[in-house]
């Protein structure tokens, strides 16, 4: 019985070996076969390059989504600070995919990354499908800008709006009962015309809003207020466009702007890049959760004035 | 004491009799109720990891393998456990039906342990797969041949826990898979009179 027991033994063994071997096979030809995006990350350490993600509209608090994961403007300030206080962190690539946001959230991630600039921390952007807007103006507080050559970027200016259904209310003989503390309370309401006096106010703030987003493109990128003003009228433009006004500082792709990140921080070639760690729940909740909130529009949205005055790139 | 009882490797025994005497195996779950139960829920645990490693050596390898065999290896075994315990159930409940003692926890160890030679679909199938010799082809094959030990070993333990012969042990291990499937036959038709209703009525 001892013996059979043995072989038995022996038996399991061989079976834990080959499972083992099996294991490290299928690794292996992931490695060999996938994109640098699902290649086997081995544990990285030392000086390197870390990745912030900006996607989507720029907003202060984003969505949480199923997985209760902040996103949003105070999530990447977040990571920027962890960040800044590592110090292996020698430089950052900011990856922008997005159409910009609200003025405040857009300028509190501009002034996060320019301390960080301050700190002598390289910051690369690297452009994706759009980065226009909000979007270009937090690029512009890196030291170098890289975009795609079809990126849409641009869009230097800033924007209020709200449906004016007065017409509507009207034809349906809908009234509206405002009880307000001043005669601005309601202003960009929807069931009635903007006052001149209101526009005036409103064209104050957005005229203010405009110089501040000139100012500091003017002061990350170097350049003199006049030489941007003259494409900062709300325009889009490809990356080679960019490229010839100055706005970018090379077309390339993502992988450009790590190597050059590396590059300006002084680090090799083969340094290591920290991505953000998103657990495989959180991903699979967040697919879900970008499933089921679809892009509904309801009355109630319609009606609502939203984020009143962004530096926002309007499809 | 059980650093001791491991070391003496007599839970080896549940493995040699699973692969070579079932009746005997069933004799040893008896008598040594309820470590034999206990140590039986390791059998889909190996087996379950054996057959994520053999599928994944067969397709594409893509990054979402890492996910396989972690979380997909737990859903795996929740999920495996919960059909052993139901088919188990089953069994026991057509073996009360007929007059038999009900035996459930000994039957949930005998079909754990009669999975037991499905942990052999790993060596076989890696093997084909380095030769790249059809190992899809003999992925099915070697599945349908394990599903026909897994069923020998199961039946030969139903037969010895009921003192009964091989035909009628056989019989109480294939009557509950026909129910299930006459059940979800059922709900099928339910399902799709009810769905053609909806859209059609």
């Amino acid at each position: 019985m001892e013996k059979q027991r043995k072989v038995m033994i022996a038996i399991l063994t061989m079976l834990v070996l080959i499972a083992v071997i099996a294991v490290i096979d299928v690794s292996l030809r992931i490695d060999k076969t996938a994109g640098p995006e699902i290649k086997l990350k081995m544990p990285q350490f030392g000086p390197g390059i870390a990745i912030v993600r900006v996607d989507g509209p720029i907003e202060m608090t984003g969505p949480s989504g199923f997985s209760g994961v902040p996103k949003g403007a105070e999530s990447v300030i977040k990571r920027l600070d962890e960040l800044g206080k590592n110090s292996d962190i020698r430089g950052i690539v900011l990856r922008i995919n997005s159409p910009g946001g609200t003025v405040a959230a857009t300028q509190e991630i501009y002034e996060k990354l320019w301390k960080l600039r301050k700190k002598n921390i390289i910051l690369t952007a690297s452009m994706g499908d759009v980065a226009a807007s909000g979007g270009y103006y937090i690029a512009s507080a890196c030291n170098h800008i890289v975009a795609n050559y079809g990126t849409v970027t641009g869009s230097i200016g800033v924007i209020a709006y709200s449906p004016n259904l007065k017409k509507l209310f009207d034809k349906l003989g809908i009234g509206m009962n405002v009880i307000k503390s001043g005669k601005y309370k309601d202003i960009l309401a929807s069931h009635r015309d903007l006052a001149p006096e209101e526009r005036k106010l409103l064209q104050e703030m957005i005229d203010s809003s405009y110089d501040k987003f000139i100012k500091d493109i003017a002061r990350g990128r170097n350049m003199n207020e006049s030489e941007i003003i003259p494409v900062a009228d709300g325009r889009i433009m490809n990356g080679e466009t960019a490229l010839r006004h100055g706005l970018i500082d090379q077309t390339g792709t993502f992988e450009d702007a790590i190597l050059k990140a590396k590059e300006l921080a002084g680090l090799k070639e083969d340094a290591p890049v920290y991505d953000e760690i998103l657990s495989p729940f959180d991903s699979v909740l967040g697919i879900l959760g970008n499933y089921f909130s679809g892009g509904s529009l309801s009355f109630d949205k319609l009606l609502r004035p939203g984020k009143a005055v962004e530096y926002r790139y309007q499809q | 004491m059980i650093m001791d009882k491991i070391k003496s490797l007599v839970w080896a025994d549940y493995f040699i009799y699973a692969l070579a005497d079932p009746r005997e195996l069933y004799r040893l779950i008896s008598s040594r109720k309820p470590v034999g139960i206990y140590v039986s829920f390791a059998v889909p645990a190996i087996v379950v990891i054996a057959d994520i490693l053999a599928l994944s050596l067969l397709g594409e390898a893509t990054g979402f393998f890492f996910y396989k065999i972690t979380y997909g290896w737990i859903l795996i075994l929740i999920y495996t456990i919960v059909k052993i315990a139901v088919y188990a159930s089953l069994i026991d409940t057509v073996s009360q039906f007929m007059g038999y003692e009900g035996r459930a926890g000994e039957v949930i160890a005998m079909v754990s342990y009669s999975m037991f030679p499905k942990v052999f679909i790993l060596p076989l199938v890696y093997f084909f797969s380095i030769i790249n010799f059809a190992p899809g082809f003999f992925y099915v094959f070697f599945i349908f041949l394990l599903f026909v030990w897994y069923v020998m070993i199961l039946v030969q333990g139903i037969s010895e826990m009921h003192s009964i012969e091989f035909s009628r042990a056989l019989a109480l291990y294939i009557i509950p898979g026909l129910l299930a499937g006459f059940a979800f036959f059922f709900m099928f038709v339910l399902i799709v009179i009810s769905g053609a209703g909806m859209l059609f009525g």
